[in-house]
Formats: C-alpha cells, sequence, structure tokens
C-alpha cells in the first residue's frame, strides 16, 4: 500500500474527566474525513470547556462525521450527544458504530444492559439512602445511568443513546448502526475505505464470564443489603440482647472484648461499594476496542477495556485457564508495531495490562484523557489516572504521552501536577485540545 | 455410711472405684439442613460433640461463641450448655427465634466439621495464628476460633483471618420470590449446616497451610469455595435418614437431581403443573447446597449444585468468578463419587430387577446402598482432606490437586480396588481439568514423582505422637529443618540467596493396609521475594511472591533393632519461574477490585466473595 501523503491527526479536546477524540483522515488532495470516538464528560468536568469543545469539533468537521464509535455507552464517553444535542442535531453522519451489547435484537445483550441501569438505580438510591450521595461509588452508578434531566424527563445516557440512533446521513437517510464484537473486520464508509483505512474489531469479547461475572451479581449484592426495604429490624425480642459478654472460659481470651466489636465492625465488607465497582467494571469491559490501519500505520482506540476485554484480547481466552498462559503471536506483534494508543479508561490500573505496556512498540505515541482527583485513592494504589502506570508508559514510550489536562480549556489552565506537554510530538497551539499527526 | 479407709498396701495409686466417667460426647440439637424445610423428614438431627466442658457462649477449648449484632449494637444472652435443663434434652431445641439455640447450633456444627477433619487427616488441626491489632502474632493465648452467630444484618456469612472469626450474617428474604421461606421473613445464615460447615472449611484450610489462600492464579479462589463446597456435600451422605429417603425416591440412583414425587402410587410426571403440595417436584437434598439461602435471596433454589450440567472442557476455559470455576471441580469430584458408588452398587441392582419404574426399593436392599453410598462418601471426603498434605505449598492450581489426589490415594491405598483413582482422572479428564506438567494422563504420570528411599535424608528429626508435638519438640524440629532446607536449598530448587521459612511442620499417623503404623512428617517450606509491581519503570512498587516445596519426610520402621535416618519421599514444589511472576501480577490485577476494611493480608477477601453468594 502506498504511503500517505498526508497524515491522520488526532485531535484530543479537554473536557474533565471523560473521552472525546477526533481523527481526521485525509482523502483527495486537501479534504478530511472525520470519525468521532466517545463524546462525553461525567466527574470532574472542566467548566464550560465542553460546549466549547463540541464548538470546535462543529468547525472542524464542516458538521460532517463519516463515522461515530461509542465505545460504551457510561456517561463520560457520551454525556456530550446528550447536553450537546442541539450542535449534533445539524451534523450528518454515514454511520455509528457500537458493542454488541448494544444491539437491540440480541436478546442476551439487552438483558443485560437492562439489569446494570436497573442495578445502578437501586444503587443510586441506596447509596442516597446510606447518606452516601457524593462519594464516588455514587459517581459510578451515576456513570452508568446519566444524571436525570428534568427538562427532558429522562437520563441523560437516554438521551445521548437517542442521539446516537438517530442521525441522519448527508443524503438524508437514516444513518445505520453496526453492532461488532472481537474478531470481526468492520465495513467502514466508502469515502474512508478509499482513503486507505481499515478496521479490525479486537474487543469486547462475547463471552459474558470474560466481560464480567455480570449475570445477576450486582443484584445479589444489592439484595444483599435489604434493598429497598430499608433496614432491618432487630431479629431477637429485646428480652436476648444483653449489655456485654462475660468471659468465663478456660485461660484468657485472643481478644478483649472491645477488639472483638471493633473486628466485628471492621470486616463488614461494604456492599454497595463492591456492586459500584463490579458493576463500573462491568460496563467499562463492554468497551468496543478497535484498531484502524492506514498505509502501514496502525492506531488503537481501546475504550474503557478492563481486564477480562484485554484478557481475550491478549491471551485469546480467560487468562490462566488452559491454552490462555500466554500472549498470542497475534497481540504480540500488534503491539510490538503499534503506533498510536488511546490509553483506556483515563489511565487507571486495570486498563491498562503490564503486557501491553512491555511489549508496545517503543516508538508508539500514546494519549489519555484524564483529570486528577476524580476516583480512587492514592494510598490504595487505585488513584486515576495511576501514576506509575503512566510514568512506566512514559517510559516505555520514550516520552510520547500526553495528557488531556496538559493544555487549558474552558475557564481552567492546564493542570501543573500532569506535567507539561511533551515538546516537538504533539501541538496544543489552540485552547482545549491536543493534536498529534500519525 | 462410712468412707472406706485410705489403703496403705497400695499406696493410693488406683482411681477411685466411685468416680464417673466423663462422657465421650455432648449431643446436641441441630438442624440436619436449614429452617426452610421445616418438620419435613430428618431436618432435626442429634450432633454428638466431642466432649468438653464449656463455659456460656459456649467457650471451649477450640471455639469461641461471642454473639455481638454489630449492627443492632447489642450482644445476646449466651447460651450455657452445662446447665441441666439443657444438658437434660440433648440441648436446645431447633428454633428460629430464640439466639441461645442458634449459638449452640454454630458451635455443635463448627466442632462436627473440625473432627471430620481432624479424623481423616490422622492428626489435630491448628488454627492460624492470631494476631493482635498491631499485626504481632498472639502466642500466648489459647487459640480459639471466634464465631458470630449475628455479626451483620447482611446476606453474608464468611470466614476471616483478620478478625479471627467467623461473622454470620442475617437478612430478609426477598419479598417477591422467597421460595419455601415467608416473604420478608428473617433468614440466618448461622441456621443453616452448609454454611457453617464451608466456612469452618475456609478456617481449617487457612490455619492448615500459611500461603494457600494468596490468590496468585485463576484457580485459588476457585480451590477454596470447591473445597468448602466438597466438605459440606459429603456431610449430607452421613445423614442416613435423609439418604434412605433419597434413595427411595430416586430408584437407588442417588445423582437424580429431582426426586420422584408419588401420589396413590403413581409417579408424577415432571412436565405436568402440580396441583397439590404431593405434586410439587423436589430437589435432591443431598445435591442441593444451602437451600434456604437460595431461595430467600431469589435464585431459585439451593445455593450450588454438585453436579447440573454434562461435563464439558469448555468449562475450565470460561468460567472465570470464583464460585462458577469451582463448581467445575466440585462436579468432576462427585462424578467421580457416583461412578464408584454405582460400581460398587452394581452387583445389589443386578440382584434387584424392578418390575417397573414405580416399584419401591426393597428396605434390605436400600440399607445396603445407603451403607454403599455413605461409605464411598466418608472414602472421598477422607481423600479430598488428606490431598491438602499433598499440595505445594503456594499458587496452587486445579491440575496440582489432582496430581495430590491421585499421589494421596496411591499412597494410602496402593490397590486401587474399588477404582476410585480410576473414575477421578476420568472425571477430571472430561473436565479439562489437567496438570501443566504431566506428560500422559495416566497414573504413574499424574503422580507426584517419588524419591528413593534413604536418599535424601533429614536426620534427628523428631515425630512426636498423633496429638502432636510438645514445645520443645517443636523447637528443636523447627531449628533442625531450617538449618536443612539450607543446606540443600539448591537440591530442593531453592534460590540459595534467599531464607528458607519452614512455616508449619506435623506428623501424620496412619495404618497401611497391612495393619503396619506409618509415621511422617509434612513440612511447608517456603522462601519470599517481592517482585516489582510495574517492571520496566522506576515505580518501587512491590508484590511478595512465595515459592515453595512440601516435604513429606518418613520415619523408617526399626528394622533388627535399629531405625534409619528419616528421609524425604515426595518434595512437591512450586518454585519461581518468570512465568509464575507474570501470572501473579496478572493475578493482582485480575483482583483489583477495591478492598473495603483493613486489606492487610494479601489474601482472598472471603467477606466480598461470598456477599450474596
Amino acid at each position: 500500500m502506498p504511503a500517505a501523503t498526508r497524515p491522520i491527526r488526532i485531535r484530543m479536546y479537554r473536557v474533565g474527566f471523560g473521552d472525546f477524540f477526533l481523527m481526521s483522515v485525509p482523502v483527495g488532495a486537501s479534504e478530511y474525513a472525520h470519525i468521532l470516538v466517545d463524546c462525553g464528560v461525567h466527574a470532574k468536568p472542566v467548566a464550560g470547556a465542553m460546549d466549547a469543545a463540541l464548538a470546535q469539533m462543529h468547525a472542524d468537521t464542516g458538521g460532517r462525521l463519516a463515522l461515530v464509535i461509542m465505545t460504551h455507552r457510561h456517561a463520560d464517553h457520551i454525556s456530550g450527544f446528550a447536553s450537546g444535542r442541539a450542535v449534533f442535531a445539524t451534523m450528518t453522519v454515514e454511520q455509528v458504530w457500537m458493542s454488541w451489547f448494544e444491539n437491540p435484537a440480541d436478546k442476551q445483550a439487552q438483558g443485560v444492559q437492562k439489569s446494570l441501569v436497573a442495578t445502578a438505580a437501586r444503587l443510586t438510591a441506596a447509596l442516597a439512602a446510606a447518606g452516601r450521595a457524593d462519594d464516588q461509588h455514587a459517581m459510578m452508578a451515576e456513570n452508568i445511568t446519566g444524571q436525570f434531566d428534568v427538562a427532558a424527563g429522562t437520563s441523560s445516557n437516554d438521551i445521548a443513546l437517542g442521539v446516537l440512533r438517530g442521525f441522519k446521513t448527508a443524503a438524508g437517510a437514516k444513518t445505520p448502526v453496526a453492532y461488532f464484537s472481537a474478531g470481526q473486520t468492520a465495513k467502514l464508509p466508502p469515502v474512508l475505505v478509499d482513503a486507505g483505512l481499515a478496521a479490525d474489531i479486537l474487543g469486547p469479547p462475547t463471552d459474558l464470564a470474560l466481560v464480567a461475572q455480570m449475570d445477576n451479581k450486582p443484584h445479589q449484592y444489592l439484595a444483599a443489603d435489604g434493598g429497598d426495604d430499608g433496614a432491618p429490624l432487630p431479629p431477637f425480642a429485646p428480652a436476648f440482647a444483653t449489655d456485654g459478654f462475660k468471659w468465663q472460659g478456660k485461660g484468657p481470651p485472643v481478644y478483649a472484648a472491645a477488639d472483638v466489636v471493633a473486628h466485628i465492625k471492621a470486616n463488614q465488607p461494604d456492599v454497595l461499594a463492591a456492586a459500584a465497582q463490579s458493576a463500573d467494571n462491568a460496563m467499562n469491559n463492554q468497551s468496543l476496542v478497535v484498531l484502524f490501519t492506514f498505509h502501514g500505520k496502525t492506531l488503537l482506540f481501546s475504550g474503557d477495556a478492563q481486564w477480562g476485554n484485554w484478557a481475550n484480547l491478549l491471551f485469546g481466552g480467560a487468562f490462566g485457564s488452559p491454552g490462555h498462559t500466554t500472549l498470542t503471536s497475534g497481540a504480540a506483534a500488534m503491539l510490538a508495531k503499534l503506533d498510536f494508543y488511546k490509553v483506556g479508561h483515563h489511565g487507571s490500573t486495570n486498563a491498562t495490562p503490564i503486557d501491553v505496556v512491555n511489549m508496545l512498540n517503543e516508538g508508539c505515541t500514546a494519549m489519555c484523557s484524564t483529570a486528577i482527583g476524580a476516583y480512587g485513592h492514592e494510598d490504595q494504589h487505585t488513584e486515576v489516572p495511576r501514576v506509575p502506570l503512566l510514568a512506566a508508559l512514559d517510559a516505555r514510550t520514550h516520552g510520547r504521552l500526553a495528557r488531556s489536562d496538559q493544555v487549558a480549556a474552558g475557564k481552567v489552565a492546564a493542570d501543573p501536577d500532569a506535567g507539561t506537554l511533551p515538546a516537538g510530538i504533539f501541538t496544543a497551539d489552540a485552547h482545549g485540545f491536543i493534536d498529534y499527526l500519525v | 455410711m462410712t468412707k472406706p479407709p485410705p489403703s496403705a498396701a497400695d499406696g493410693g495409686i488406683f482411681a477411685a472405684t466411685t468416680r464417673l466417667p466423663l462422657p465421650a460426647t455432648r449431643p446436641l440439637a441441630v438442624y440436619a439442613f436449614d429452617p426452610s424445610r421445616g418438620r419435613r423428614l430428618g431436618n432435626t438431627m442429634t450432633v454428638d460433640v466431642a466432649y468438653e466442658p464449656l463455659a456460656p457462649g459456649p467457650v471451649g477449648e477450640r471455639f469461641a461463641v461471642v454473639d455481638y449484632d454489630g449492627t443492632q449494637n447489642t450482644y445476646y444472652t449466651p447460651v450455657n450448655l452445662e446447665l441441666p435443663a439443657i444438658l437434660m434434652r440433648g440441648g436446645l431445641a431447633p428454633s428460629e427465634v430464640d439466639p441461645r439455640f442458634h449459638q449452640q447450633m454454630v458451635y455443635a456444627v463448627a466442632s462436627e466439621t473440625l473432627e471430620r477433619f481432624q479424623t481423616a487427616l490422622g492428626r489435630r488441626v491448628h488454627w492460624r495464628r492470631p494476631s493482635a491489632p498491631d499485626g504481632t502474632d498472639i502466642d500466648d493465648r489459647p487459640n480459639r476460633l471466634y464465631l458470630h452467630p449475628h455479626a451483620m444484618a447482611q446476606a453474608n456469612a464468611f470466614y476471616s483471618a483478620d478478625a479471627h472469626a467467623i461473622l454470620f450474617g442475617y437478612f430478609k428474604a426477598s419479598a417477591d420470590d422467597a421460595g419455601h421461606n415467608l416473604p420478608g421473613q428473617t433468614v440466618f445464615t448461622c441456621l443453616s449446616h452448609d454454611i457453617i460447615a464451608h466456612e469452618t472449611t475456609h478456617a481449617i484450610v487457612d490455619g492448615i497451610r500459611e500461603h494457600l489462600m494468596e490468590p496468585t492464579n485463576i484457580d485459588v479462589a476457585a480451590f477454596h469455595e470447591a473445597f468448602a463446597d466438597l466438605a459440606a456435600l459429603f456431610r449430607h451422605f452421613a445423614h442416613s435418614e435423609t439418604l434412605l429417603d433419597t434413595l427411595q425416591k430416586t430408584g437407588g440412583k442417588l445423582h437424580a437431581l429431582t426426586l420422584k414425587t408419588k401420589v396413590a402410587g403413581e409417579i408424577v410426571d415432571p412436565e405436568k403443573k402440580a396441583q397439590i403440595q404431593a405434586d410439587t417436584i423436589e430437589a435432591n437434598p443431598l445435591l442441593a447446597l444451602a437451600t434456604q439461602f437460595g431461595e430467600a435471596s431469589a435464585m431459585h433454589g439451593g445455593l450450588r449444585s454438585a453436579l447440573g450440567s454434562p461435563p464439558t472442557p469448555d468449562d475450565i476455559k470460561t468460567k472465570t468468578e470464583p464460585h462458577d470455576r469451582g463448581s467445575v471441580l466440585v462436579a468432576a469430584v462427585f462424578d467421580a463419587y457416583f461412578t464408584v458408588y454405582l460400581r460398587k452398587t452394581e452387583p445389589l441392582f443386578k440382584l434387584w430387577k424392578p418390575a417397573g419404574d414405580g416399584d419401591d426399593l426393597p428396605a434390605p436392599l436400600a440399607e445396603l446402598l445407603a451403607e454403599a453410598a455413605s461409605k464411598t462418601a466418608e472414602t472421598f471426603f477422607t481423600l479430598c482432606a488428606r490431598a491438602l498434605d499433598y499440595c505445594p505449598p503456594v499458587d496452587l492450581t486445579f491440575g496440582d490437586f489432582l496430581r495430590a489426589l491421585i499421589t494421596a490415594d496411591l499412597d494410602f491405598y496402593p490397590n486401587d480396588t474399588d477404582g476410585v483413582r480410576d473414575a477421578i482422572m476420568q472425571s477430571f479428564r472430561l473436565r479439562g481439568i489437567l496438570p501443566d506438567d504431566a506428560r500422559y494422563f495416566s497414573e504413574a504420570s499424574l503422580c507426584w514423582p517419588e524419591l528413593r528411599p534413604g536418599a535424601l535424608p533429614v536426620p534427628r528429626l523428631r515425630f512426636g505422637d498423633p496429638n502432636g508435638l510438645t514445645s520443645a519438640e517443636k523447637d528443636f524440629d523447627g531449628a533442625i529443618l531450617r538449618a536443612w532446607a539450607q543446606k540443600k536449598a539448591t537440591l530442593l530448587g531453592f534460590d540459595p540467596a534467599f531464607a528458607i521459612k519452614a512455616e508449619s511442620f506435623h506428623p501424620m499417623f496412619r495404618v497401611d493396609q497391612n495393619g503396619k503404623l506409618l509415621t511422617d512428617m509434612i513440612v511447608e517450606l517456603v522462601q519470599t521475594r517481592e517482585i516489582p509491581r510495574f517492571p520496566g519503570s522506576a515505580d518501587p512498587a512491590t508484590l511478595t511472591m512465595h515459592s515453595g516445596v512440601t516435604l513429606i519426610v518418613a520415619r523408617p520402621p526399626q528394622l533388627l533393632g535399629r531405625r534409619a535416618q528419616p528421609y524425604v519421599r515426595f518434595a512437591i514444589a512450586k518454585h519461581y519461574s518468570p512465568e509464575r511472576e507474570q501470572r501473579q501480577r496478572h493475578a493482582f490485577v485480575a483482583n483489583s477490585t477495591e478492598r473495603s476494611g483493613p486489606a492487610s493480608r494479601f489474601g482472598i477477601n472471603f467477606a466480598l466473595l461470598h456477599a450474596g453468594d
């Protein structure tokens, strides 16, 4: 295949904790065809940035998109379709891609989505009842349902999905929505095919066990907590209650009475947190993972894929099970020649496996949309973005890693804690986005 | 009455003729399954717990029941099982409304489970050493495991090494789909015989092996769930009333998933909708675990079943959730169990040809079948328990457990008269459970390699007696083993650069098929190293990785008045390799869902693993 005369441009808009990427593919002598990969922000939005970015994207594309990819339906990947529905109403789209989980004809997929959204709604209520409406697990739950939009009478995620399914093509026809799973080769719009672009779908797997232990597990966690019935009543007649425990065993007890009480209290599992985490992982693992090939260059967009989705991609199945203990040769070869990597899940520790970092082409360039302080705790090594992971990626790519918070956007300056944008690789001349030419 | 005069002639060395012998056991009433089976046949039973004096709680030598409710912030009155009114009737009668019965039941069933393991292993089982709130080991107090029957209002029960306790929860049954429960009624996990046995098994395994609960690969958590389920399930077959009833209702085919219901001598068509309760299809109680818990949380029936889907090698490749994956192992063991049971009872079935499907088993035949079923169950439980001793000390896989089963059985019963090993090999193969490194799927290839007698002596090791080692013997053996291991480090496959710890050593006594007493010692030798969390980066974060060898050291019998030095019979190793290092890093990522509560130990978080399962 002849080398392209002009490079692809990847534009990462800074909106806060959320993905908003525009990939512009050169067609003809001076034109571009545009692919939008996600458009959302949920936690830590940068004030005013989403509206500005939407206007910028409209200008960048002239209101015409060849393809829109929704990796998964978390608010931090799709909220822009709802808040910016007026902007999108003026745009045309030739194709929309989603994962097989969104296929309305797939009963199993519909069941999974319905159960996840219902779980998230119950979690939101249960966390609010427990006075925890503001903690990060409530954010995780809301990320699944989207915020409730009072004016529209529905959730922002539902509005966004409606927008995604309701586009019109330039010719005025209804935009087709295609659903994919790992192993498929996607059919791009003709203009992109003619430009020399190809796309392989590497995730999500169709095996639900890999995506998460999601069948009805989160629901059970909630049943476990008493669900909507509120606090349980005392289980016994009051006459059985006593003030203390008089130790009369032979020899001293292992623990003093106060330590026993402290143990019982400290070891109560936080089922709400676990349920929120598990639902969050399940949704992230639905991410559509797309590998683009363009005149010998390869670009990987992994959405927020986490361990199960990656395990399938890297090991061809559940890691550690027979036949799936070493990196497949295909995956190793893919990583070894990768030219661009969209860092998964805003740089969280479980979204970029160590193998990926270690096998990555040292000349690869990576981009990560993120915001400090949205999720996790540094002392538990769960902070997002995970500092050592980004450091490892930065080392592996010899400094070719850009973070969205390294550029000013909206009314906010670049985050000094994010470090400076590597010079000479990326450009960030304008306010609100970073460019990379592949 | 006159007191007999003290006899000067015998020096007072004889025991008083008037003394009362202590009872061997204490009978205590418990639910055979759980309260949801109501007064159905055989749902209350008596457990004969080894007699020991009990303080209120009950608090005995091995367990301390302390009934503190962390949700209601209150204690419940502890039961005093020494009260005459309670002693006289064999313990309090089963009741859901009296917490004192709950305390009695957790004590009785936990003790029963511990005794079954001690009998199978031929030695005393120790709990993990408890640690003080500041993290130091507590060595100076009697090591009792705490049981908290009403620790929290939650559909959960779990063993916690941090609390040195089993915490049982209680919860409201599902409001719309509660099975045999009243919608919204309170369900107590501490009244489920299966749940108590399951959780006690976790504590027992954690006490036997120091590092086996570190989730270093995909099989570890699944193995612990499977093993605890096996211990709970095999107990069902010791309950003769239920066993006989099930034999009748399955026509002797104990592996049937449902029972035949019979109304006026006619078999009910399972397709037909039940009109009256006698028509209702009932699940085989021997194969279902924790029925009430499962139904109360709207899971339609038991928590898990020993069987349930046809064997396929695909399950092991795709099932990753610990309970799902564990059920593959449970099914493999039960498949082997039923194969052996059917093979052993085949002649009986040949003698008795039913005239039609509806024929009842003749009572004497049912008795013979029940005996075969419960004896075979005992054999399998004992084999599973003993196999623990033949497992590597760290990083266990299903394949390792298969090798341990085969080796343990071969070691105890060189003649496989009942075809146990063959049945196990076939049922594991059908489910794709294979060891990583065995070259052939044959008995000789699956068995861990045995060392030549005398080739690797461990001089001067002391074996104590079946009641264990004295403190002095422990100190002596510990010093001997550490020095020996460091000297033989390279031969044993260790990296001589790292210290070797003797984590545990237990003498084991057994009688072989010829009636000879055999004495062995099971020794765990372990090395610890730190591996980088992010290799290739400057990040200093590390993970702790263990490698180790399980030794089975034999004490040779005396021969012509002399005794040769003890020698190693088996050295079952799991050593460092770059692949293992990588695997552990992956397992860490796969397990890295947020922990709640103190995560002081890299271990399976049973609190979350068991939540709502």
